[in-house]
């Protein structure tokens, strides 16, 4: 100001002073903001055309009022004065607030007031100055709630977005990233290096390359390590934002947990190698039941040929002993396949279960103990109670066999679930609202993912060759799905084995004898009560009339009683205190002729043999039988 | 029909079966009974040379190549109404029916499952064949 003073001098000096004047009054008057100057009074000495025009009032109108009559009494009182006051008092004051004026309404106002005149050492008036923000407000809360809407977005989303400088370095991270990576926060992630997070850096390299084209890459399954060092697969994509065309100045990360979809695609997998391996070993069991009939024909005819008790007739017997034999074994690969017919009758699981508990808690070595804690539920199945049987049984005793000689619990449970759970967890469609989940849970030696992944395949074994077929779980598998059930695994090395079966419960009563007249009765000859009791229970729902017989007095009684003749005669080869000598001797002296159904587990004792070849024993059955097999041989005997 | 029964004096089964050993045995089992026995290895033959006038039985398979046994019972049915018919099956399930448990809709008189008993069967046909003549 003073150089242009200097500049015009003389004469020029009041003309220029009043085009200074002009000047300055037009730039004030023509400011957006309002200015004014007001006095310790606060009264307007001083303001500007937009101050007049917010007010709809002229100059003159508003100088000499006090801002109590242009704002309201109470908008002074409570928004400005104390303001003013801190001015006064020498401090510039600046501040937000909304106010309202005649002729733009409600609008948000920055204030600022500066003590004037600043040169001297009292401070007469201030200098306000009042800009209008709302616009820039508006847009300030517009980008607020968008933010807070993507981070909403950003944070309940189960993927992970990771935001990382060009050589890795996490510049941000959402929650759902935290969460998938298992770390405990945010911030320790912050400054860690993304490619620390990769199982393989040569894989995170080839991303970023890969980024540079500066488009959307969608790279698939890329194995992760956790902050805790486990290994988890993630599906990735990204994108590099490119600010100067040379220099790229982010990029963005995807990520989200492939788990559950992997484990789903192993276990579809895995059932179509099953159904793959059951429809091969079926094809076999097939053609090797034709060879099996040929031979068991000729050897039936041999054995009608030769007299009885020559040596060539018992070696006869022999070649069917062994014929039963393998019978039982292409039955379970039948049964492993689903190419076994099933009789199937509505069984409460919980009875089953009990039984096989009670069965097996005789014989589990003292350093293992098992605990069912269940309350009896109805829990209708629509199956084979043998075949049940057969599943709780196998399961547990692989329990106790991993356990070998350690101490150990066996953890026993049956509870009804909903269908649609078991569909989330199965990811399968349901064929029942309700299931009944059966868990035998052992504290053993468990087992790693390979194993898990290989023990529902036939002859899958890991016990010693020799010991066992190595046919147990997939004949169980193969009797769950048969019923239209499911069967879930998990397995931790060292730490025990799960396995849950889920069957689906069927309320409906389905009438299984569905025959009239008088029902057949059967004696059945056992010294095993649970085992026996399944299959009594089984027949029984068949449409039979159940005897059971465990002492010879009650044998011998029901034999020779016409009232009590039973129609055919089932012996179960453990029968421990009715002997197959008895039986031989009650057959011989009553000279009844009543058909008689040995079962035998595959190891065939002496007095067994002398049975077979006595002439009494219509059919002989291997052990595990189910009810399909007893159910045809009663047939099979009773008519012929 | 009588001049053809002279023929034949005695009932004639048909053997349907496409494991050469085990038709065999049958077979010779059959004739040792004075059966007239026929044979077809597959459920095509079987149907294509079904002679009604001879056959008073049939024991078929039911999983064989060319048509099935269960094809095989429905046409011979057709084809002789009053035929009685045995179906043999070592395993094998057409979707969620067993085949025995479809034969057995279909109208066969009996179903056996493979391994079975020679002299069971021998016993269910002479008791069919029994029932026939009787009727």
């Amino acid at each position: 100001m003073k150089q242009n003073t200097a500049r015009h001098s003389g004469d020029d000096d009041l003309n220029f002073l009043k085009r200074e004047k002009y000047f300055s009054d037009h730039i004030i008057d023509h400011s957006r903001s309002m200015i004014s100057i007001i006095n310790r009074d606060y009264v307007y000495e001083k303001v500007n055309s937009s101050f007049c025009n917010a007010h709809k009032e002229v100059t003159d109108s508003i100088v000499g009022k006090t801002l109590g009559d242009v704002w309201g009494h109470e908008i002074f009182v409570t928004k400005i004065k104390h303001n003013i006051d801190k001015c006064f008092s020498g401090a510039t004051v600046r501040y937000e607030a909304s106010f309202t004026t005649p002729r733009s309404g409600v609008r948000f106002y920055e204030v600022i007031f500066r003590p004037f005149p600043v040169e001297s050492g009292e401070i007469t008036h201030l200098l306000a100055e009042t800009f209008d923000i709302t616009d820039l407000k508006l847009s300030e809360k517009i980008a607020t709630e968008k933010e807070e809407e993507f981070r909403k977005f950003e944070t309940n989303l189960p993927i992970g977005f990771i935001r990382c400088q060009p050589d890795g370095t996490i510049i941000h991270v959402n929650k759902s990233f935290v969460l998938i990576l298992d770390c405990e926060k945010e911030d320790a992630i912050c400054f860690r290096n993304l490619r620390s997070y990769y199982v393989e850096e040569r894989i995170f390299e080839m991303h970023i390359e890969q980024l540079l084209g500066g488009k959307p890459k969608y790279f698939g399954r890329v194995p992760l390590k956790t902050c805790r060092g486990n290994e988890i697969v993630c599906r990735i994509s990204g994108f590099m934002t490119v600010n100067d065309p040379e220099i790229p100045s982010y990029i963005d990360f995807a990520i989200e947990d492939s788990s559950r979809e992997l484990m789903l695609e192993n276990r579809l997998l895995e059932a179509q190698k099953l159904e793959t391996i059951g429809a091969l070993a079926g094809g076999i069991a097939h053609d090797f039941n034709n060879i099996l009939t040929t031979i068991s024909g000729y050897s039936e005819l041999l054995q009608d040929d030769l007299p009885k008790s020559s040596p060539s007739a018992q070696k006869v017997a022999k070649i069917r002993m062994a014929v039963s034999k393998a019978r039982s074994l292409t039955n379970q690969i039948l049964t492993f396949s689903r190419q076994m017919e099933q009789e199937k009758v509505s069984v409460n699981v919980y009875d089953v279960l009990k039984e096989t508990i009670g069965f097996v808690k005789s014989s589990v070595p003292s350093n293992i103990s098992v605990r069912s804690n269940f309350r009896r539920i109805e829990a209708p199945v629509y199956a084979d109670p043998t075949q049940l049987f057969r599943v709780f049984l196998n399961l547990i005793t692989n329990a106790v066999q991993s356990l070998e000689n350690r101490k150990g619990t066996i953890f026993i449970n049956m509870e009804v679930v909903e269908g649609r759970n078991v569909q989330n967890e199965m990811n399968k469609n349901i064929v029942a609202d309700e299931y009944v989940q059966i868990t035998f849970r052992d504290t053993g030696k468990g087992m790693d993912q390979s194993l898990m992944r290989r023990i529902f395949e036939p002859f899958f074994t890991t016990r010693e060759v020799g010991k066992g077929s190595g046919l147990g779980l997939s004949v169980v598998h193969g009797i769950v799905s048969e019923i239209g059930g499911e069967i879930l695994v998990s397995s931790e090395k060292d730490k025990g084995s799960s396995f849950y079966i889920y069957l689906p419960v069927s309320r409906e009563t389905i009438n299984g004898t569905g025959k009239s007249g008088r029902r057949k009765k059967i004696l059945f000859i056992t010294g095993n009560r649970h085992e026996s009791r399944i299959l009594s229970l089984a027949l029984n729902n068949t449409g039979y009339e159940m005897i059971q017989s465990c002492e010879p007095v009650h044998f011998n009684k029901v034999l020779t009683d016409p009232k009590q003749k039973p129609d055919l005669v089932i012996y179960m080869s453990d029968s421990e205190l009715i002997k197959a000598e008895d039986l031989l001797v009650a057959f011989k002296n009553s000279e009844i002729n009543i058909p008689c159904i040995l079962v035998t587990d595959s190891n065939v004792g002496l007095m067994e043999e002398k049975l077979l070849n006595s002439g009494i024993i219509k059919q002989h059955l291997i052990k595990p039988v189910s009810l399909k097999e007893i159910k045809n041989a009663i047939q099979l005997s009773i008519n012929s | 029909m009588n001049i053809l029964r002279n023929q034949y004096p005695m009932p004639g089964i048909l053997l349907v079966e496409d494991d050469n050993d085990l038709r065999e045995m049958l077979k010779d089992t059959l004739s040792r009974k004075n059966f007239t026995v026929l044979e077809a290895k597959n459920g095509r033959d079987a149907i294509m040379h079904f002679k009604p006038a001879v056959i008073d039985l049939v024991v078929t398979d039911l999983i064989m190549p060319e048509e099935d046994g269960l094809k095989v019972i429905m046409r011979l049915r057709e084809m002789k109404p009053g035929l009685k018919i045995i179906a043999i099956s070592g395993g094998g399930k057409a979707g969620p029916g067993s085949y025995l448990n479809l034969a057995r809709a279909l109208g066969a008189d009996a179903i056996y499952s493979k391994p079975f008993s020679i002299n069971d069967l021998i016993t269910k046909i002479e008791e069919l064949l029994v029932g026939e003549q009787q009727g």
